[in-house]
């Protein structure tokens, strides 16, 4: 099993950072060395109160400036401090997309007393902010089904035995966590393990998966989720090619593409991601146990259900023309790459 | 008998509902899948009325009662009252009381004969508790959490307390409330029992999310399985399957 460190804010963006173990080892390879400042994991969480704050936040700084900057956006987020923040007496982390490229100045900033910065709302940080990938495991369950409940809009299904199918497979799939300082690797202190599980803000922020539906295909959540597909299908075309994905033969070599995550995550790691899943099925192809299992990742075709925004008019009251102003929005910039590719 | 239950893919059953052994009460707006698994358990027995509480959904959570009372806040419309008055059996006295701390259901929970109450209710509240409900009244904390009301959930016959309850508090709250106590979790792990898991003398609701070990711990400190011998086959297969409702 392979674990990818993706380092967004290091000196050199592009680096990708991976354990160089071999990939037939059994067990979670250690982390990267890390060149950063360990902090502890306290990043944005969960609640939206904390997503809220970090998507005010999220606009490149005026650097070291401590003049107050006018700003109606500002003035929402609020002047003292949220209490969670205030718990941890290290840095605030957030993730950071714009300042990828940022210097080192900014590592030995980070440092600097953050309990003032926190107070004072004018002055923005920049905060670093390490993603790692890890194989999916069953104390995930709550921040994947998290990520995961809009998956079939508001339908009731059965979304924790669908979660369980993700969870179990190990060894296809993956779940990005911010990295853990060294106390934290303890994994033998159950004790730990458990508050730890408890906190929203060491959930994930995005997971990925591959599923293949005829393997799958006694569960509930599978036939449930099938069902949905079938019923909101609108036009007969798409619906006789989709049938046969989902039942009989071809469901066997159909592989439903999970992938989830929150909506201000850095789009840098996404195509790693992406990478790692695909790699994880082809490895999977030769490493898995049985015969049955090696043959269920030979995946002939993709299902990946996704949600995407169609303007009604192709143009807007104000008459502008301008290329953002398209008449499909996507959530995930993926998608449109898939959707162009595929060419509808 | 335990059910597990959503409310719209949300597996905290207990902030949307309260159950007693009087009545039932439920949140609106639930779909109908949720109104059936309560009415399938208690429709000829007691009644299940669907309310709103200060024009919330999150009633479980906002008031307290057992089978003689029931305390709404404050802020409790004048017709969400009058409705439930109309609706609840006359011998249950429906009052609405003035309550800085107006989440009663994570205040105050309680069973028929013993109630908890959060360290910081007005001597006032605690007299009406007494009063209304007809209960010993308790100010305490359960795992130093002073949110009684949340973090644990019991009944007549049994209760459920934090996961990280100590021996001692245990022993020490099993004495004050003369129920068999258990620390556990629902939910697959959440803390918030109160939140997950609403409970009478004769059966309880929890969460989907519920594992099947956490279903069969309800089961058997809330000793919801009867002691039949022809129901025992039939409720041990029911605890055995995990059936999805």
């Amino acid at each position: 099993m392979h674990d990818y460190a993706f380092s967004g804010g290091a000196k050199h963006p592009k680096t990708l950072v991976y354990d160089p173990m071999g990939p037939r080892t059994g067990r979670r390879a250690p982390p990267a060395k890390r060149r950063r400042l360990l902090l502890h994991g306290r990043a944005v969480g969960f609640s939206p109160f904390f997503r809220s704050l970090s998507r005010h936040l999220l606009r490149p700084p005026p650097r070291a400036s401590s003049a107050p900057t006018a700003s109606a956006l500002k003035g929402e987020a609020p002047a003292r401090a949220p209490p969670a923040l205030k718990r941890s007496n290290l840095t605030r982390r957030r993730a950071e997309p714009f300042l990828l490229e940022s210097s080192s100045d900014d590592e030995s900033n980070l440092d600097e007393d953050d309990e003032e910065g926190e107070q004072d709302d004018t002055i923005e940080e920049i905060l670093q902010v390490d993603f790692e990938f890890f194989d999916p495991k069953p104390d995930d369950f709550h921040g994947v089904k998290l990520l995961l409940r809009s998956y079939l809009g508001d339908r009731q299904w059965d979304l924790g035995g669908f979660v369980d199918l993700i969870l179990e497979q190990t060894t296809v799939g993956t779940v990005v966590k911010l990295n853990r300082t060294e106390y934290e690797e303890d994994e033998e202190d159950d004790y730990d393990n458990a508050r730890r599980g408890a906190d929203d803000d060491e959930g994930p922020y995005a997971v990925i998966s591959a599923l293949n539906l005829g393997r799958y295909a006694s569960h509930q959540c599978i036939k449930e989720l099938k069902e949905y597909l079938i019923e909101i299908c609108h036009e007969n075309g798409v619906k006789n090619k989709l049938q046969p994905m989902l039942e009989g033969q071809q469901a066997h070599s159909t592989g439903l593409l999970v992938c989830e995550r929150f909506v201000n995550f850095p789009h840098q790691p996404v195509p790693h991601l992406y990478d790692a899943l695909f790699d994880e099925v082809s490895w999977a192809t030769e490493d898995e146990e049985t015969h049955e299992i090696r043959d269920s990742f030979c995946f002939k075709f993709y299902l990946l259900l996704t949600r995407i925004f169609m303007k009604k008019s192709s143009y807007d009251s104000k008459g502008r023309n301008f290329d953002s102003d398209e008449p499909i929005v996507y959530t995930k910039a993926e998608d449109e790459i898939f959707h162009k590719v595929m060419g509808e | 008998m335990a059910t597990r239950i959503q409310f719209e893919n949300c597996c905290e059953v207990g902030v949307f509902s309260k159950l007693t052994n009087a009545y039932c009460l439920v949140a609106i707006g639930g779909s109908e899948h949720f109104y059936s698994a309560f009415e399938a358990e208690l429709t000829d027995v007691i009644p299940v009325v669907k309310t709103s509480i200060a024009g919330t959904r999150i009633i479980g959570r906002l008031c307290a009662g057992n089978k003689k009372g029931l305390l709404l806040p404050h802020t409790t419309t004048d017709q969400e009252l009058q409705h439930l008055r109309n609706s609840l059996p006359d011998h249950v006295v429906v009052q609405r009381i003035e309550e800085r701390l107006s989440a009663l259901g994570n205040c105050i929970t309680c069973n028929d004969h013993v109630a908890l109450a959060h360290p910081d209710l007005d001597k006032d509240t605690e007299e009406m508790i007494a009063d209304v409900l007809g209960v010993e009244v308790f100010r305490q904390t359960i795992a130093g959490n002073i949110l009684v009301g949340s973090f644990c959930a019991f009944s007549n016959r049994g209760g459920l307390v934090h996961p990280h309850t100590s021996i001692e508090d245990l022993d020490e709250l099993s004495t004050l409330l003369q129920v068999p106590l258990v620390a556990g979790t629902v939910n697959r792990g959440s803390e918030v029992i109160a939140a997950g898991l609403t409970v009478n003398d004769w059966t309880a609701f929890c969460g989907s999310d519920t594992t099947a070990t956490e279903l069969s711990v309800i089961e058997s400190v809330f000793k919801l399985r009867e002691a039949q011998p022809n129901a025992i086959v039939d409720d041990m297969r029911k605890s055995l399957i995990d059936s999805y409702i």
